[in-house]
């Protein structure tokens, strides 16, 4: 695709970039399975503004991979094309056990205001209302790697049968599969002897969250240009932190979007969100 | 682990299945849509076995198909999903959220350290993560201690010896040595720490052919091997055959819509129907189906038609 024809960024596009650029360049850099905006965003971080990330696929472990496509499953030979080679299942584990994996992508179907995720059980886990899939590595890897950032495409409230708004970003969690910033009975991270430092920023369909260095609440940084203030109240069951400098996030570069598209033909990425928030488009300002 | 040294390890599919016993543990190999070894569980399921823990890190069809058969009463997996390819696993959450199975979710690193600890003859090993997560109160096997080293607050996790490994690989010989590829997943631990290894092949290869592939798996840590051309079948088992997407459909489909739909949509035709596994080969569509799931290799676009959405796909 040629650059000076890209318009517009979509909404999905435009949170792979704001992922994107958590990465710093020369960390050793992992994405979970199921994960193709962390997948896209690393792809993108590593031709853009991080040349020496050290790339490890989700689920293949390949290395620096050159996937021809993006496919709708992690352990798929398509993912580690390009790779020299793969690490195995322990070197991966034991990379962040000893604290040199610089960052990785976590998300949640629950998520309170410390940043700790759930994705193990709505309701009791002896006796769940919504079992789900579980948390993979994510238990281990909260904290174990040095910096995490939080995605999620479900950030938006929905409404229940009886009318009951239903929150991702809930006051109260049902179980903690990965650890934030503070424990359930109130303890720092820093009381449990962790390697990591937790969870650094926050990407959502909303806007771009960190963490009040603080009181460790989740404290709103940017929006994009269709969403306010006010959205992220009305869709956040506790109350988050405002930084008093919010404004609206960069744009994605038509380079970037390029790179998105060329890496994701199948739109594997499009299905992590909502059909209302794929046709959110922002127009990039025309650089011909 | 033990050690089998028996000269022949060939046996049939039943032979080897036979050494599952109803209660046991069980580390199914492979992960997610890769190399599951789905012809030896379907052959369980026909033999009716019942109460399997099963563990694991990532999985997908293999243990929500074990669910749907009603062969599971707990598991210790990391994740059984479809990924953003179907999503959740119907039959999965249909057993956790009825009472039917226990959960007993894991996480990848504690289940490798479990494993480990078997594979390397100690009762436990120690992680630093863990701590101020809810799977401290849901194992309490797990126990907790100050470091005597260096004072750091650590998380002991118990050895962990499946009863029973069953893996899928590409190649393998009479005697038993296995050539895995890429992406092993756990399956190197699994196969270490199990008390019995039941391994099926794509191709049953001589020995000499073997060797020059340099195996990873050797004879005697194996019990049986059993040559089975598409055994991973529905997920894939590159270089032979990619993911069956548009059979997952149908899968997905079936268990979405209740235990006696998924009996009478997916057991009956693909597991209980069929009288071998030639035949259930025939049933999923013979050897023009098979061809398609092998032109992955022809070329980058052939291979992404065979991921372009099938009727149904979460969207």
């Amino acid at each position: 695709m040629n650059e000076q024809d890209i318009a517009y960024a979509t909404l999905p596009e435009a949170m792979i970039v704001q992922v994107a650029r958590t990465i710093r360049d020369g960390e050793l850099v992992f994405h979970g399975y199921g994960s193709p905006v962390p997948a896209l965003a690393m792809l993108l971080a590593k031709r853009t503004h991080a040349p020496h990330m050290v790339h490890i696929e989700g689920a293949t472990y390949g290395v620096n991979p050159e996937p021809p496509f993006l496919p709708p499953t992690s352990n798929d030979w398509s993912l580690s094309q390009g790779s020299v080679l793969a690490i195995g299942i322990t070197d991966l584990f034991d990379i962040a056990a000893r604290g040199d994996m610089g960052r990785m992508f976590l998300s949640g179907v629950q998520v309170d205001r410390y940043g700790n995720l759930n994705v193990t059980a709505i309701g009791s886990p002896a006796a769940p209302r919504v079992k789900l899939p579980g948390s993979g590595g994510g238990c281990n890897l909260s904290g174990d790697v040095q910096h995490v950032t939080i995605w999620t495409t479900g950030h938006r409230a929905s409404l229940n049968k009886a009318g009951k708004r239903q929150y991702r970003f809930v006051k109260q969690i049902d179980f903690i599969s990965s650890i934030g910033h503070v424990t359930r009975d109130g303890r720092p991270r820093s009381a449990l002897g962790l390697r990591g430092c937790g969870p650094e920023w926050v990407v959502t369909e909303l806007g771009v969250f960190d963490f009040d260095p603080q009181t460790h609440v989740l404290r709103l940084r940017s929006l994009y240009p269709d969403t306010t203030v006010q959205d992220v109240l009305d869709n956040t069951e506790f109350e988050p932190v405002i930084a008093p400098d919010v404004g609206v996030a960069p744009l994605p570069t038509p380079t970037e979007v390029a790179l998105i598209r060329r890496f994701d033909p199948l739109n594997t990425h499009q299905r992590e969100f909502k059909s209302v928030d794929v046709s959110r488009r922002f127009p990039l300002p025309d650089n011909r | 682990m033990p050690v089998f040294t028996s000269e022949q390890k060939q046996v049939s599919l039943a032979e080897a299945a036979a050494i599952v016993q109803d209660g046991m543990t069980v580390a199914v190999g492979g992960g997610l849509s890769w190399r599951e070894p789905m012809a030896l569980l379907r052959e369980l399921i026909r033999r009716g076995r019942r109460d399997l823990h099963v563990i694991g890190t990532a999985h997908g069809v293999d243990v929500d198909l074990l669910c749907g058969a009603g062969a599971v009463s707990i598991i210790e997996e990391s994740y059984v999903g479809f990924e953003q390819d179907f999503g959740m696993a119907p039959n999965y959450r249909r057993v956790c959220q009825e009472g039917q199975a226990k959960v007993h979710d894991t996480c990848c690193h504690t289940l490798l350290q479990q494993l480990r600890a078997a594979e390397y003859g100690v009762p436990f090993l120690p992680v630093r993560s863990v701590q101020g997560t809810d799977f401290l109160q849901l194992h309490p096997e797990y126990k907790t201690m100050t470091c005597p080293f260096t004072g750091l607050p650590l998380v002991l996790v118990p050895a962990l010896a499946p009863d029973v490994a069953i893996i899928h690989a590409q190649y393998g010989d009479a005697h038993g040595n296995l050539k895995i590829l890429p992406p092993l997943v756990a399956d190197m631990l699994f196969i270490r720490a199990a008390k019995h290894v039941i391994a099926t092949v794509e191709q049953l290869i001589s020995t000499e052919e073997l060797q020059a592939m340099e195996p990873n798996v050797p004879y005697f840590w194996v019990e049986t091997v059993t040559e089975v051309p598409y055994g991973a079948h529905p997920t894939s088992c590159y270089p032979f055959y990619a993911y069956d997407r548009q059979h997952l459909a149908h899968y997905y489909h079936a268990a979405s819509a209740g235990r006696e739909a998924f009996a009478r949509e997916y057991l009956d035709p693909y597991v209980y129907g069929p009288t071998s596994h030639e035949e259930y080969l025939q049933r999923i569509g013979g050897a023009v189906r098979q061809r398609e799931l092998e032109s992955w290799k022809e070329s980058a676009d052939a291979w992404r038609a065979l991921f372009a959405a099938p009727e149904g796909a979460i969207a």
